[in-house]
C-alpha cells in the first residue's frame, strides 16, 4: 500500500481550520484504508510543532512559488518531488492555486480528480465519493474503480474520526516551482475587509431591502458583533452600493459558512446558487411572501431597521 | 489569430433539481437548457475579439444534438462554425480529453470558456485542457485585454485579485464581469442558418467510474419567528452553537 498527500492552506503559519480537518480526516483515512504514510505539502514554513495532533505524517513540503502558477513547466518540478514518493491519493480543500495544481497531477498522472466532495468511503472495490453539485442543490455519489485518485474537498465536508496519538517529530523539506517569462505578475489587489468572505464561519447578507448604501451600518456592526463577513445580493453590487467582491451568488462568490444570516434579500434563485452550502440559514425581511423563507431554517417577517438593532442589543447585553 | 469556445448545456438557473426513477440520472423532462452562463461570458468577450482582430471564432461543444438548437444560438451571435462531439459529457476529464484530442493539431491561439459548468461545478476542465495542450492557464479571469500576442488579465485569486500578462496559446476559464451577455441580431440568426455545425466522433476516453446516487438537497427547517419575539433568534443560535 501507499501513501497520501494533502495539500494544506496557511495564512502566517496557521493551519487554517479546513486543513486542520482535513488533516484529522487524512489520519483516520488512512488507518481505515492500510495506507503508508502522510506527505503534507504546503506553501508558507511551518513551526515543528504545527503537526502535533496529526499522526502518521512522513514529511512536510513547503513549496515555494517564484512567479505565477500558470503551466506545465512551473509545476514540473513538484511532479517530479510526487513521483519518487508513490502517493496514490491526492486530498486538498478546494483553492484555486491547488485546482491549477490538481488538473496538472490529474492530467500527467492519468488519474481522475474529484470535485466539490463532501463524503468519502471505501467499498469493495474501489471508493465512492459524494459531491456537492447544482451549487449545493443535490448530490452525486460516484464510485472509482480505481486506487489512485484526487479528491478536492468542499470546506463542508464530513466524515468519521479514528482516534489517533499525535506525531512526535516530522522531517521538512522545500521544493521551488519553475519560473517562466511568459507570465507576469503586474498586480496584486489584496481583498479588504476585516474577515474574508469565503473563509468567513458567519456571514451576515444585506440586500436591496436597505435602500441606500448609507443604511448599512447596522449590517456592519451585526457583523462585526458576530464576528462575521458581510456579503451582499446581485442588485446591490450591480448598483455600486457595495463592492462586487461582496456579492454571493450564483455568478458572484459561493459560500458555506456554519450561518448565513440573509436581511432584506427575497431569494432569487441566483442569490440562493451562491449559499445553499451554508449550514443554517436565517432569513429576515418584511414580505411574508419572499420566496427566501422557503430555504431558510429561521425566519422573521419583519422590518430590517428595527429588527436588526434589536439582535444587535441583545447580543451585546450577553 | 484562432479561437474556441467551449460551451456548456445545462438546465436553466431557475430549474427545480429532480431525479428520475433510477435515482441515478437527473430529471430532464420539463427542463429548459441554456447555453452555461460563464460559457456565456466567455463567448461573449470572444466575439468582441473578434469583431476587433477578424480572428476565427469556433464553437465546440461535447453533447448530443439536443444541444443543436443552443449551438446555432451561439453561431447567431457570432460565431463563424461549430463543433460537435457527439458523445453525452460525463464528467470533467472525459470532457477534457474530448477537446484535448480535437484541439491539440488545430492550433488555437486562444481557448475560452466559463470558469465552471453551473450543474456539476467541478470548474476543472479548463485547466486539465491546458495541460493536456501545454497551454498558458488562468481562471477566473473578469477582465481580458489582447496587446499583439500578449493577454493583460485581471484574474481572481484565493487572497483576491491580481492583474497578470501572459502570452499566446492561452487558456482561460472566465466569468464576470468580462463582458456583457449579447442578444442575436435577425441577421444574426438568418446567417446562422448556413454556418456548419461539424459533428465529430468522440474518442470514448474516460475512467472506469459508474454513478451510484444522486440525492436532492434535504428541505430546510422553515421555523418561523414573530418579529415582537425577534430576540430569542440569538438563544436558538446560541443554543446550536452557531454564535
Amino acid at each position: 500500500m501507499k501513501n497520501l498527500a494533502v495539500f494544506i492552506d496557511s495564512k502566517n503559519g496557521q493551519i487554517s481550520e479546513s486543513s486542520k480537518r482535513l488533516l484529522d480526516l487524512s489520519s483516520s483515512w488512512l488507518v481505515q484504508n492500510g495506507l503508508e504514510g502522510i506527505y503534507v505539502y504546503g506553501f508558507e514554513e511551518q513551526s515543528s510543532d504545527s503537526f502535533n495532533s496529526f499522526s502518521s505524517i512522513k514529511q512536510y513540503i513547503h513549496i515555494t512559488i517564484p512567479g505565477l502558477v500558470n503551466n506545465n513547466q512551473v509545476i514540473a518540478p513538484l511532479l517530479e518531488d510526487i513521483k519518487q514518493k508513490e502517493i496514490d491519493q491526492f486530498f486538498y480543500v478546494k483553492s484555486l492555486l491547488v485546482d491549477s495544481i490538481a488538473a496538472f497531477l490529474a492530467e500527467s498522472l492519468s488519474i481522475p480528480l474529484v470535485s466539490n466532495v463532501i463524503k468519502l468511503a471505501k467499498v469493495s472495490d474501489g471508493y465512492q465519493l459524494t459531491k456537492s453539485i447544482f451549487s449545493g442543490k443535490a448530490t452525486l455519489t460516484t464510485e472509482i474503480n480505481n486506487n489512485s485518485f484526487i479528491a478536492a474537498f468542499n470546506k463542508s465536508f464530513t466524515f468519521e474520526t479514528t482516534s489517533q496519538a499525535g506525531n512526535l517529530a516530522i522531517s521538512q523539506a522545500v521544493i521551488a516551482l519553475g519560473t517562466d517569462a511568459q507570465n507576469k505578475l503586474i498586480e496584486n489587489y489584496p481583498l479588504t475587509g476585516a474577515i474574508p468572505l469565503p473563509d468567513a464561519a458567519i456571514v451576515v447578507g444585506a440586500g436591496r431591502g436597505f435602500n441606500d448604501p448609507s443604511n448599512w451600518g447596522i449590517v456592519e456592526d451585526l457583523a462585526k458583533e458576530l464576528g462575521a463577513a458581510t456579503a451582499c445580493s446581485k442588485p446591490v453590487s450591480d448598483l455600486n452600493w457595495r463592492p462586487h467582491h461582496e456579492h454571493v451568488g450564483q455568478t458572484g462568490v459561493k459560500i458555506a459558512p456554519k450561518l448565513y444570516i440573509a436581511c432584506g434579500i427575497s431569494g432569487a434563485i441566483q442569490h440562493l446558487a451562491g449559499v445553499n452550502g451554508s449550514r443554517k440559514i436565517v432569513v429576515i425581511n418584511n414580505d411574508p411572501e419572499a420566496p427566501f423563507f422557503k430555504h431558510a431554517d429561521y425566519g422573521i417577517v419583519g422590518d430590517v431597521f428595527d429588527v436588526l438593532p434589536r439582535l444587535l442589543n441583545k447580543l451585546k447585553s450577553h | 489569430m484562432k479561437i474556441l469556445v467551449c460551451i456548456s448545456v445545462v438546465p436553466d438557473t431557475t430549474s427545480k433539481i429532480t431525479l428520475d426513477s433510477t435515482n441515478t440520472r437527473i430529471n430532464s423532462e420539463g427542463i429548459t437548457f441554456i447555453v452555461g452562463p460563464y460559457d456565456d461570458y466567455a463567448l461573449s468577450r470572444a466575439i468582441e475579439i473578434k469583431e476587433q482582430t477578424q480572428a476565427e471564432l469556433v464553437v465546440l461543444h461535447v453533447g448530443s444534438s439536443d444541444s443543436d438548437a443552443l449551438i446555432r444560438k451561439c453561431l447567431a451571435l457570432g460565431a463563424d462554425r461549430a463543433v460537435r462531439i457527439d458523445t453525452a459529457a460525463l464528467d470533467s476529464y472525459q470532457v477534457a480529453q474530448e477537446i484535448i484530442h480535437y484541439a491539440k493539431d488545430q492550433s488555437f491561439d486562444l481557448i475560452m470558456m466559463g470558469k465552471e459548468s453551473i450543474d456539476y461545478n467541478s470548474g476543472i476542465v479548463h485547466a486539465l485542457v491546458a495541460h493536456g495542450l501545454s497551454y498558458n492557464h488562468f481562471s477566473p479571469v473578469m477582465h481580458l485585454e489582447l496587446d499583439a500576442n500578449k493577454l493583460i488579465l485581471e484574474i481572481e485569486t484565493d487572497s483576491g485579485k491580481s492583474k497578470v500578462s501572459t502570452t499566446l496559446p492561452a487558456i482561460l476559464g472566465c466569468q464576470e464581469p468580462i463582458a456583457e451577455w449579447k442578444i442575436p441580431s435577425m441577421r444574426g440568426i438568418m446567417t446562422a442558418r448556413t454556418k456548419e455545425i461539424a459533428v465529430i466522433s468522440p474518442i470514448h476516453s474516460n475512467f472506469e467510474q459508474h454513478i451510484a446516487a444522486h440525492v436532492v438537497e434535504t428541505e430546510r427547517l422553515q421555523k418561523m419567528i414573530s418579529a415582537e419575539d425577534a430576540e430569542s433568534l440569538i438563544d436558538i443560535l446560541k443554543s446550536e452553537n452557531l454564535i
